[in-house]
Order: C-alpha cells, then structure tokens, then sequence
C-alpha cells in the first residue's frame, strides 16, 4: 500500500526530473548560442547586442537551479560523508534523514521567501531587458520546489527501504572508448 | 558606548570621497548623539552590488546606502530625469538644483518605495576616452563601440550620438580596450584613472555628457527604529557630510587629472557641445513622458 | 555568538554528509534567523551569487570539456603525447603529464582533466604494470595543471570574488609560467619514482609517426590558438572565449573527427548541466555564507589579527599559505575562492602583494588542496577510476605533493614567475 503509493511517486519525480534536465540542457545549449551570438554582432556586424548579457543570465540561472534539483533526485551533490560510513549500518539513516530534510526544508525556503523577492521586485524593471526585477527570481522558487519534492521522494523511498536515490547517476561518466588513433 | 549601529553600504573602495563621507557622518552623528549612534561602513561592495543592497536596504538588513541614481530609474521617476544626458550645464548647476527646493522634492519621492533620501552626493562629470583619435565631433563617434553600463538611458545616448554601445562587465574593460575588441568607454577622472584605463585609452574628450548626483538613503525600517531626536540627528549630519564630500571630490578629481596629464594622456577641451546637446532629442522624448516630468526637466533647466 | 553557529551549524552538517551546498545555505539560513534579520537576504544573495556574467565562463568551459572527451579530442592527444615522451623511464607517467598540460590549454577544470586524462591513461597504466596508486597519483597532480594554463575558470572567479577589477587575461597569462613550471616538477618527480620502482618504457615511434599523431591531434590542439590568439588579437572576451571553446570543439567533433553523434552530445550536455549546477550551486550559496562573514567584519577583524602578527610580507604570504593549505584540505576550491578572496585578497593588497600574483598563488594553493582528503574532488575521480581507496593513494603521494609545494614556494617567492608573461603584454 505505502510501497505502491511511493512507486507511483516516484513515476513522477523520475518524469519531472527528466523534463528538469531537459530543460537545463536546453538552456545550456541556448546560453552557448547568445554568447556567440554576442560576439558576432560585435565583431561582423558592428552593432553589439544590448540583450544578449542580461538573457544568457537568466538562463544559467535556470538551468543551475533545475541541474541541481536533478541532483538531489540523482543523488550526485558533492557532499563529505566519511562519518556516515564509519557509523554501524544500522544506525545509518539517521544522518542521511537529517540531510534529506535539511535540503527539504531550505527548498521550502526557497519557495517561501523566493515568492516575496519576486513580489518585492515587481515594481522595478531590469535595464535593457524589460522584464520585471522579480523575474530573475523565479528559477530560486521553482528549483526550491523540486528541491522540496525530491527530498520528500528520498524520504519516501528510504522508508519503505527502497535506495535513496532514483539512479546513482556518476557525474563523471565514464570516457568512450577509442575508435582511432 | 553604541546604542544605535547603523550598517552603511558603498561600492567604492576604501578612502573613496564617498566613503570617508560617510564615515565623517558617522563621526557627527556619535560626537552630537553623547556617543550613542555609530556607523560602520561597508566599502568595496563588501554586501553585494547596488541593486542587491538596493533590496537589502528596503528590508532594513542595511540600513545606509550610497547608491547610484541608475539602479532607482525603473522606480523613482525623478532619478531618470537627473540621469539624462547634458541635463546639468555644468557641475555648479547640479549643486544649485540638487541642494534647492528641486533637490528636496526629489529625496521625498523615494519614501513610497520604502528610502528615506537624506542627501546628495558627487558622481562626477562623465566623458568619453578611447584608444583611437580625438574625439572633437559627434563625427569622430560615429560606428566607435564604446562600452557602458547597463542602462537604458545609457544605451540610448551612445546609439543616438552614433556610436556602438557595447554592454560589457566593468572588469573586462581595460583588456578589451588594449586588444581592440571595443574602441573606449565613458566615465569620471577619478575612475578613469583608478581603473587605468588612461593606460590604454589615451585620448579623454570633456564633454560631461552626464553629471549624474549619487544619494544616500536610509532604510525606511531603520529609520522607523529611530526616535525624533535620534532622525533629526541622522539627517543633519547627512547633511553636514556633504560639503566634506565635494572637498574630498574636488582633491580627488584634481589628483587623478595630475596623475593622468602626468601619463601623458591627451585631454581634449574644445568641443562644441551643441550637436551633442540637439543629438540628446529622442532621448528625451524617450524619458521623458509624462507633464509633471517635462515640468521638472524645465524647472532644472530654468534654474541659475 | 552568530559565526559560532555559522561555522558550528557548517561543520555538523558537512559531518553528517549533508551536499556541501546545503550545509552553507542551511547554516547562513540559521544564522540570519538568530540574528533577527529578514531570511530574504539569504536567497537574493545565492540568486545573485551565480547572476554574474563573467561566470558564465564556467559552465562552458566544463560544456567544452565535456564534448572534446565524448567528440574523441582528448583521445588524440594522449596518442600524441605517448609518441612524444612515452620512450622515458615509466614513459606512461611522462604521457599522462605531457596530455595534461596539452589537454589543460583548452580546458580549465582540473576535475574534468583528472576524468578525461585519468579514464583513458590509468586502465592503460595498470595493464602495463604500473602501480595504481602512481598512476591515480600522477593523474591527479597532473589533473592540476589545467588550473594554472589559460583558459581557467577558478582565475575568472577569483577575479569576480575580488569585485570584478583584476583583469582577467591578466590572470589567464600569469599561470603560463607556474603551470608549466609545475608540469616540469611533476615530470621529475614522476621519472625518480619510477626509476626506483623500475617501470617500463614504451619504444619510440619515429618523427614519422609522431607528426603523424601530431597532425591527427592538430584540430583539437589548435584551440589553444585560437582561445590565446583570440583574446589577445581583441575578437572575443576572455569570457567569451569559453563559449569559442565550446563552439570549435563541438565543429571539430562533428565535422572533423566525425565521432560526435547526437547520443554524445545529449550525454556531454547533459555531463555539463550535472557539474556545473552542482559546482554553481555551491558558489550561490557560498555567496550568501560569505554575505554574512562580511556582514559581521569577519574580513576587518582579520587583517587586525594579520598585522598584530607580523608586518612583514614575506611572513604574511607563509602564513596565508598555510591558511590556505588548511583551508584547502577541508573545502573546495570554488566556494574558498568565493569566501576567502574577499578576506585575503585586502590583507594581501595591505602588505603590497600584487592581486594577480595572489591569484595565483591561491589558485596553485587551492589547486593542491583538491588533493587532499577529506574534501578533494581531483583526487576522489582520479581514485574512482583506478579504483583504488584514497588511502592507497595516500600512500604514495607524497613526493608528488613535494613536487607540488615546491613550485607553490617558488611561485609565492619569485611574483616575477607570474608577474613577467603579462606585463610584456603591456
Ligand atoms: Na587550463
Ligand atoms: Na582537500
């Protein structure tokens, strides 16, 4: 019953996840091509782009709060957990929940007080771009969602002993073979 | 000892006129407050960039901020018509505005965004300098890139006076000077020499297209905190910081011409500012839009 | 009482395994609420942390180191380094330093060296007989040298830490000569260990074939040129020209070596968003950590402590040193650069310490702390591939880490090191 409930769960922060990643990889993709973009019409056409900066921003932040979010679903953050091995098995799970809800928590933050630095920043406009100030911090209150919600999952998933995280993903994948000299 | 802590905010270094201003504030406001108010400076962007302490200064985490006019034109819209271009004929027309009932009216206009104006400080008179020739025409400007900053207002005078405005972080600038990837820049003696920029860009024309005023504001929840006595003394002793400011100013502006003369840089006086002014047309069209603004831009103009 | 629980709440979560990201952020969070001020700061300040152009730098250069591993780039240029050096004593050893060095001039990210040299060198290492502990050690040193040799993008942020006013190809020239310095030390060092182990040698060639393997590598190799050469002849930034990098070694992959298939570049996209959010997230938040450091003179107090103990330079660069080297040992290099220019760099400029020296002394310093358990990313990659404990690895590193400390002494003593290749640019 509880284990169906976190299977189905899981269906979907495995989905949204993989749209997350998507969507940074895009943006990542994007971000390359303004950026080139920028140097071309500086250096052809003679005519810098204004907006090409002020975007490419907004992008990185996007897919940095998305990629870190695909993190905590994949389980790759950088952390330092020489004490949590030399702990008996048993006992195990208790740093690794603390650690679940801390990321938990502060993603909640990031929703809460995320929402007031959007409102706060509505009635100002960015240079160039346009756009309200608050804009810029939306990626904070939808990465801190996620951050929320998979944390929840691993909290799921750890109490029905299922392994924290989705797929170990390793962030350093392995080099493909030669196929030449 | 300190009841009262204020935090004080500044981009510039240390021993900045605008820093060593504030901290002479500091000095009036503890000597008249029997030693119960202090403040303590935050120089170099020690809290983060204008527009962040902008934002931190409206939750009251600092609560004293010299900021540029630029970052308050989306909000105040009184700050973009100080922040046009040739606005001020000189830097003694800003001071009479800035420190007249103009000036006064202004300050109030940030108290709906949650800043109590307290006063005006010196941002210098901005000129262009590039690496290739004299600049004594909007000729010479023509198809040149010229880094700014990013503002609207900024982009819109380098494009009508038809030169390329290039966006480009400030640190980048002197590299992409020598290497060529842009022609020069615009800016005050002061920065134009601490940046050595003079270095690599040698020709300075003066042609004070922006005289643009900085203001000291202070955190409506700060202020809010303060008794009536303990404001007033805050305000006049913001007040007070001002005439040290210019002095500072003056000795600054003065010892960085020296060092860049010195150089041997190539200063450019004579230019007929008044393709340059008739240029700025558009741009004000642009800005300024409603009546009261176009009232405000006559009232500056008309004062003496 | 509020940096007690700063650094207090920092330690027990970083104890307890919490990702590095999250024991800052959550520690700034609690210490901004016992200070009774608005949270708000906290998250505009890991929001604004990573809104900074210049950083965008960072995940195109990883973007770019991604592709030249996945496109076949890196591959060539361990079979043309192999020609060159492999006929040394424990010649593989040599070859993993030479591709290093070559792989470091078009790539900045030392984890990303140790990945791509240590992926296709250790496996190759081991069967030939080495130990896996010198290859692992070797590999992770070397990986240390794409720090110092332009393009870097530790030199970016530490540019961003110092406020954004230290040029940037400044820095990029001044770790020529100290990266190369370092790749010479590490050659040395390599050869005695492995003459006293009595490693093999591999045959040489001929010039034939390694002009051949040079032509084959040429492409990949050329983005050396073209980042230097770009930047100094004024058609991109030195920020831009790591979106240049990312662009050729994509056109070369695809065009060139034809081995970049839609597969890979999904999977090298998708390498580049896993490490840059992981590394650009911990700077966001180190960004807010180190807010409240400033916001409670930290940084002040600091240069006080400095002058009460010495006010001699040479003393103070010693003492910055070990601080670093501490300091190294348990942080990554990012977030330290982030949180301790901002510290450093002003006690430095007090005694007259030239910033773009500093930067590289600090970027050399951090650099070997990457090294060093228990927070050493180099070395973990460089351990997972050889699949070896660090423990192993700790073993035997030592004259590595000589080799390492000694050009660090060199580089902090002699500013000329750093100082000299930029200002004959001027
Ligand atoms: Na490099
Ligand atoms: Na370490």
């Amino acid at each position: 019953m509880v284990k169906q409930f976190v299977e189905q769960l899981a269906g979907v922060t495995g989905r949204l996840s993989r749209l997350a990643l998507w969507i940074a990889g895009i943006s990542l993709v994007v971000m390359t091509l303004l950026v080139l973009w920028q140097v071309f019409t500086r250096y052809v056409l003679h005519e810098p782009s204004h907006l090409t900066e002020p975007f490419a921003v907004v992008l990185m932040s996007w897919f940095i709060f998305l990629g870190a979010a695909v993190g905590t679903h994949e389980g790759f953050h950088m952390s330092f957990d020489v004490l949590t091995h030399a702990l008996p098995a048993r006992l195990r799970w208790v740093p690794e929940v603390i650690s679940d809800l801390v990321v938990g928590l502060f993603g909640l933050g990031m929703v809460w007080w995320g929402v007031q630095l959007v409102l706060a920043g509505m009635d100002s406009t960015m240079p160039l771009v346009g756009l309200p100030d608050g804009v810029t911090y939306i990626p904070v209150v939808a990465g801190g969602a996620l951050f929320a919600l998979f944390s929840l999952e691993r909290l799921c998933r750890r109490s029905v002993g299922l392994p924290a995280s989705a797929h170990v993903a390793d962030p350093h994948n392995p080099v493909p073979e030669v196929t030449e000299a | 000892e300190c009841e009262v802590t204020l935090k004080s905010s500044d981009t510039h270094p240390d021993g900045y006129p605008t820093v060593e201003a504030v901290k002479h504030m500091g000095a009036l406001a503890k000597e008249r407050s029997g030693g119960r108010i202090c403040i303590e400076v935050f120089h170099s962007a020690q809290l983060g960039e204008e527009k962040d302490t902008i934002e931190q200064t409206k939750f009251g985490v600092i609560d004293l901020n010299r900021v540029s006019m630029g970052p308050f034109n989306n909000l105040v819209e009184q700050t973009k018509i100080v922040s046009l271009p040739y606005i001020f004929r000189n830097v003694n027309h800003m001071h009479k505005v800035m420190d007249g009932a103009i000036g006064d009216e202004i300050l109030a206009a940030f108290a709906p965004h949650g800043f109590v104006g307290l006063a005006y400080y010196d941002g210098g008179s901005r000129s262009f300098y590039n690496s290739q020739k004299p600049i004594k025409s909007m000729e010479d400007l023509k198809g040149m890139k010229v880094r700014v900053m990013q503002s609207d207002i900024f982009v819109d005078m380098m494009t009508a006076m038809g030169a390329s405005a290039t966006p480009m972080p400030y640190g980048e600038v002197y590299s992409a000077i020598q290497t060529g990837v842009i022609e020069g820049a615009e800016n005050n003696w002061p920065s134009y020499e601490s940046s050595g920029h003079f270095e690599v860009a040698k020709y300075y024309t003066l042609d004070e297209h922006l005289i643009v005023p900085e203001v000291l504001v202070m955190s409506q929840v700060s202020w809010d905190r303060l008794s009536p006595e303990d404001q007033e003394i805050v305000k006049t002793a913001a007040k007070d910081s001002v005439p040290v400011m210019r002095k500072l100013w003056k000795e600054r502006e003065k010892a960085s011409e020296e060092k860049i003369r010195a150089a041997g840089a190539e200063i450019i006086t004579e230019i007929d500012k008044t393709p340059f002014i008739e240029a700025m047309i558009p741009v004000y069209e642009k800005y300024v839009t409603s009546p009261e603004m176009r009232d405000l831009v006559k009232r500056i103009q008309a004062t003496r | 009482m509020e940096m007690t629980i700063l650094f207090g709440l920092f330690s027990v979560l970083l104890l307890i395994g919490t990702p590095v990201a999250f024991c800052l952020g959550a520690a700034s969070l609690a210490t901004i609420i016992y200070m009774g001020l608005s949270p708000i700061v906290v998250f505009q300040r890991v929001n604004s942390g990573m809104n900074v152009f210049s950083l965008i730098a960072v995940p195109l250069f990883i973007y770019a180191g991604d592709l030249m591993v996945r496109g076949g780039i890196a591959q060539r240029i361990v079979a043309f380094a192999g020609s060159l050096v492999g006929h040394v004593r424990g010649g593989l050893g040599q070859v993993n330093i030479a591709t290093s060095t070559l792989f470091g001039g078009i790539s900045g990210s030392a984890v990303a060296e140790a990945a791509a040299v240590g992926g296709l060198m250790i496996p190759q290492m081991k069967e030939r007989g080495y130990g896996a502990d010198y290859a692992v050690n070797v590999t992770s040193m070397a990986a240390l040298i794409a720090l110092l040799i332009p393009p870097s993008h530790n030199m970016i942020l530490y540019s961003i830490s110092a406020g954004g006013n230290i040029s940037i190809a400044d820095l990029f020239t001044a770790g020529i000569i100290p990266g190369l310095l370092l790749a010479v030390s590490l050659m040395v060092t390599a050869w005695i260990v492995a003459v006293k182990r009595g490693y093999p040698t591999e045959p040489f060639p001929g010039f034939g074939i390694a002009l051949r393997l040079g032509l084959i590598a040429l492409p990949g190799l050329l983005l050396i040129a073209i980042i230097f050469g770009g930047v100094r002849s004024g058609v991109f930034t030195a920020t831009e020209s790591s979106c240049i990098a990312a662009v050729y070694a994509l056109l070369v992959t695809i065009f060139v070596y034809r081995q970049m298939t839609w597969a890979n570049f999904v999977e090298a996209t998708f390498g580049a968003v896993r490490t840059t959010a992981m590394v650009l997230l911990i700077i966001g938040m180190a960004s807010a950590f180190s807010w409240l450091m400033a916001y409670d003179k930290v940084p002040a107090r600091l240069i006080e402590l400095m002058s009460g103990i010495s006010e001699n330079p040479l003393v103070i660069l010693l003492l910055l040193n070990v601080i670093l080297l501490l300091l190294g040992t348990f942080m990554d290099m990012g977030p330290t650069i982030i949180i301790v220019t901002p510290i450093f760099l002003p006690v430095a400029q007090a005694f007259g310490i030239d910033p773009v020296h500093f930067g590289v002394i600090m970027i050399l310093n951090l650099g070997i702390g990457l090294n060093t358990p228990p927070v050493g990313g180099v070395q973990f990659v460089a351990c997972a591939v050889g699949k070896i404990s660090i423990w192993e690895a700790m073993r035997s590193i030592w004259p590595f880490y000589g080799a390492g400390v000694f050009v660090l002494l060199l580089v902090t003593y002699i500013p000329e090191l750093s100082l000299w290749l930029p200002a004959q640019f001027k």
